[in-house]
């Protein structure tokens, strides 16, 4: 079956089979414009990912959405090395949308996700600067005479040659079109600024508030707006008021209404005002918006010996006549993504005697390739041309997967061409929580058998509310078991399977994906097996892991840091990831506080990602997947009540303050970095945490707890 | 309508609003444009929202604009003119402490706010209650602990 036939904006993707396809495209060719500034970019009419500007700053245009992941320091540090710059010469921007430039190579697709950005740009992007570091070199023979050889680059936006002497990059640009790209592509083969922890270009703005996120455009003329949807989750507007005191406009958007008028508080205060004057066509698959209900289906999906739409992903040997010494399930929540900046966007339309000639708009959003067709999807700009179009591609106040979403985007393209004038939407946050596009409700079903030298057999069913599934493709969703299949660990005898839970409560990608619960399924059942036979939880994992040289190094680099050993045994869990073409191992100690509510009070990482780029970087991203990975662990969940969530506001979605924050130290190893793919470090800090708390738990309580969160219902005043 | 006049990063500003029951906030963001002071809740709970009003830090997305009529007021865009501000904004950038930056106006003005009514480094440190989904906790403990030596 298909759930949710109904809603148009959603996303038909398959993230990972994209990522499946990008060894090969690492081939393509990358077009490399050098130009001396944007109006010269502009008129090429193909773009440019590196420009060189009259004042010799080197700005890099990317593709890829700042989020707070640090991604434009890192691809400009990139950049930077092979044009040997001087880090306080060198500047980002946001690129428009033009999937065939600034698309993922090997996706073809312009989003931010899926910790892809680095892995996939690194070596076009350092293609492309050591292609710009030649034909620079080349402009200044054909600008000051000599040949190619004889000029070479210096520190610092410049090219030196023994008679002409050192001449900078914005000098040499008027012949920059007249070279052509070296035969073959030489590499600086430096260290100066990549591997360095270099500060962030764009932390400066972050500290003194003249950052400019998507919630903060402002236009000349400019309305505000904010929308309030059906209670009942994906309900739809039967009927709505046409006006309503205060308000510029009232329109009906079809999954929401809206709500014009002079500032944002009123916008928000109006549109809470109108739910219960709006009739709306409520949902009537109850059943399948509801949690309880879907945690029953779940169970009979996994007591189905062959349910619909059932396959297996990884398969070897004969595991089902070897198993029968653990047999247990693991359960994980709906959760909600609570980026700090609510969603928004902001549209302005022009018109030509009535017909709309131009659409521009500025969105915090990780899914640029998907914004044309968003707007082409509203009546009367059918007909717009890529050209017509324009995205701003805003900083991002924390995406976690949900602004690849195209629910905000339309909304707002809907409300400007209501009111004629630029409007910036901002959705309140309780809209924002009860409208999320939700990490999907997941159960799997582990059955094992093993011995002191590891698991022989298992067989790993994951049931869960699948995110292709819902959105109409193929009912294979290799996110679904991604954390159970391709693992470091050698299991002769295994069959994981998934099959898809229908649901009708709207899901969406949550920062790791399947990683979030398949690994602490994953990671639990391994530690269930090593302490039910008294095994050293290490040891055990490094015992199955046949000649995994990487894995191996990060496990073994764990056991014998001061920081694990540190920790007291008998609260201590770990687990371990190969993810995201990264090598992640964690390990957690926990203490109890007064109402026997788990603490994290330590963490400590060891992560081999490759070859690094800003290990400051890496650092923050563990940090920050530990802060994720504890709230989501202990703390938060989404129910659904007959289509009615759970949450409403932070004050029933528990997340972390300060004061939860444990100490977190973070070992990074370069080993025998993979130089042709850099691993991601985005998400991978994410999905040990969940189970190095359970396997902490289980080793302080003797009790092992299968189901997340391990204490729901918590607030922030808790 | 109503005029209401305070003094806001130092300059004396008067607005006039369609009601005294608008949130500071939505005064700052879209009546003056200081779009620094971010919405994150709207009940006082997440402190995206923090100011300093007369000295002390206060969540303005619950603050009435008819509350703070002659009232002092300083945001994220105004702490740069204060010495400790300054520091604090060298602490945070030393210690790279933002990742999507979003809270951090709020996170910074909430540390300010607090060191600046006399709470020592180490109870700032320990005590601010701001949420950040990115997780910069370890390190805006970091930098507020490293402030006595920061010039």
């Amino acid at each position: 079956m298909r759930a949710n036939t109904a809603k148009k904006d959603t996303l038909v993707m398959d993230r990972r089979s994209f990522l499946a396809g990008a060894a090969a495209a690492f081939l393509m060719p990358v077009t490399l414009t050098v130009a001396s500034r944007p109006a010269a970019a502009a008129a090429t009419g193909v773009g440019a990912y590196i420009r060189i500007g009259d004042d010799n700053s080197v700005t890099l245009i990317t593709g890829q959405t700042e989020m707070g992941q640090g991604i434009a320091s890192g691809l400009a540090q990139i950049m930077a090395e092979e044009l040997m710059l001087d880090w306080a010469q060198v500047r980002f921007e946001h690129a428009p949308v033009n999937p065939q430039l600034y698309g993922l190579p090997g996706w073809g697709v312009q989003l931010t996700g899926g910790s892809t950005s680095t892995m996939m740009w690194y070596t076009p992007l350092r293609t492309a600067s050591a292609k710009a570091a030649y034909r620079l070199r080349a402009a200044a023979a054909l600008t000051f005479g000599g040949t190619i050889d004889q000029w070479s680059m210096v520190v610092g936006g410049k090219v030196k040659h023994a008679t002409y002497g050192e001449q900078t990059f914005a000098s040499v640009l008027g012949q920059i079109a007249n070279t052509s790209d070296p035969a073959t592509v030489s590499f600086a083969g430096t260290k100066r600024i990549v591997g360095q922890p270099v500060r962030r270009i764009d932390l400066a703005s972050k500290v003194d508030g003249s950052a400019i996120f998507g919630a903060d455009v402002m236009l000349p003329g400019m309305v505000f707006a904010s929308v309030v949807h059906c209670p009942t989750i994906t309900g739809t507007v039967k009927t709505c008021p046409t006006r309503a005191s205060g308000a510029i406009a009232v329109v009906n958007l079809g999954d929401a209404v809206g709500v014009v008028a002079k500032n944002t508080w009123s916008a928000m205060r109006i549109a809470s005002s109108l739910q219960s004057k709006v009739v709306w066509n409520k949902p009537t698959n109850l059943t399948l918006l509801d949690s309880t209900a879907l945690a029953t289906a779940a169970q009979a999906l996994q007591d189905t010996a062959s349910p619909p739409n059932l396959k297996p992903y990884d398969t070897a040997g004969t595991p089902d006549d070897k198993l029968g010494q653990i047999d247990v399930t693991y359960k994980t929540p709906f959760l909600a993504h609570a980026c700090m900046e609510v969603l928004n966007a902001t549209v302005s339309i022009t018109k030509a005697d009535g017909v709309v000639t131009f659409v521009e708009l500025w969105v915090p959003t990780q899914g640029q390739s998907f914004i044309p067709s968003t707007v082409r999807s509203v009546a009367g700009l059918e007909k717009l041309t890529d050209a017509q179009i324009k995205v701003n591609s805003m900083l991002c106040g924390g995406g976690f997967g949900r602004k690849i979403e195209q629910d905000y985007v339309l909304q707002a393209i809907k409300l400007a061409m209501a009111v004629n004038k630029p409007v910036k939407l901002t959705w309140s946050r309780p809209q924002d929580f009860k409208n999320d596009k939700y990490r999907p409700y997941a159960s799997m079903h582990v059955k094992m058998g093993g011995d002191v030298n590891g698991i022989n057999a298992m067989v790993y069913r994951n049931v869960s509310a699948s995110i292709n599934f819902q959105h109409g493709s193929n009912p294979e969703d290799t996110g679904a078991v991604a954390g159970a299949v391709k693992l470091p660990y050698s299991i002769p005898h295994r069959r994981v399977e998934f099959t898809p839970l229908p649901t009708a409560v709207p899901l969406g990608y949550w920062r790791s994906v399947g990683e979030s619960y398949n690994t602490f399924a994953m990671e639990s059942a391994i530690d269930e097996m090593a302490l039910a036979l008294k095994q050293d939880p290490i040891d055990y994992r490094l015992r199955m892991l046949s000649g995994d040289v990487r894995a191996t190094a990060v496990l073994q680099k764990l056991k014998s840091s001061p920081n694990y050993t540190g920790m007291k045994a008998g609260q201590r869990g770990v687990a371990f990831l190969k993810g995201f073409n990264s090598y992640v191992a964690v390990a957690l100690e926990i203490t109890l506080d007064s109402s026997a509510r788990i603490k994290v009070t330590k963490a400590h990482y060891v992560i081999d990602c490759g070859v690094v780029i800003n290990p400051n970087a890496v650092e923050a991203q563990m940090q920050g997947g530990l802060v994720h990975g504890i709230y989501s662990a202990l703390y938060s969940r989404v129910t659904f009540a007959n289509g009615v969530p759970s949450v409403t506001n932070f004050s029933n979605y528990r997340v972390l303050t300060p004061s939860d924050m444990p100490k977190v130290t973070v070992d990074i190893l370069e080993g025998t970095p993979d130089t042709a793919m850099p691993g991601g470090v985005g998400e991978a800090g994410v999905p040990c945490v969940a189970p190095a708390i359970a396997n902490a738990y289980a080793r302080l309580k003797s009790t092992r707890v299968r189901e997340l969160p391990f204490h729901p219902g918590m607030t922030m005043s808790d | 309508m109503a005029q209401i006049s305070f003094t806001l990063n130092g300059v004396k500003k008067t607005v006039t609003v369609d009601s005294i029951e608008t949130p500071l906030l939505w005064v700052l963001r879209d009546d003056l444009g200081l779009t620094g002071t971010k919405y994150g809740c709207g009940v006082e709970i997440c402190g995206a929202c923090t100011v300093v009003v007369n000295g002390q830090p206060e969540k303005s997305c619950d603050k009435k604009i008819g509350e703070v009529a002659g009232a002092t007021i300083m945001t994220i865009e105004g702490l740069k003119n204060d010495p400790l501000g300054a520091r604090l904004q060298k602490a945070w950038l030393q210690y790279q402490v933002p990742q999507c930056g979003y809270c951090q106006s709020g996170m910074m003005m909430a540390a300010y706010g607090r060191l600046k009514a006399g709470e020592s480094v180490s109870s700032t440190a320990t005590g601010l209650n701001n949420i950040c989904q990115c997780g910069t906790f370890q390190r805006v403990k970091e930098a507020i602990l490293a402030l006595p030596t920061i010039a």
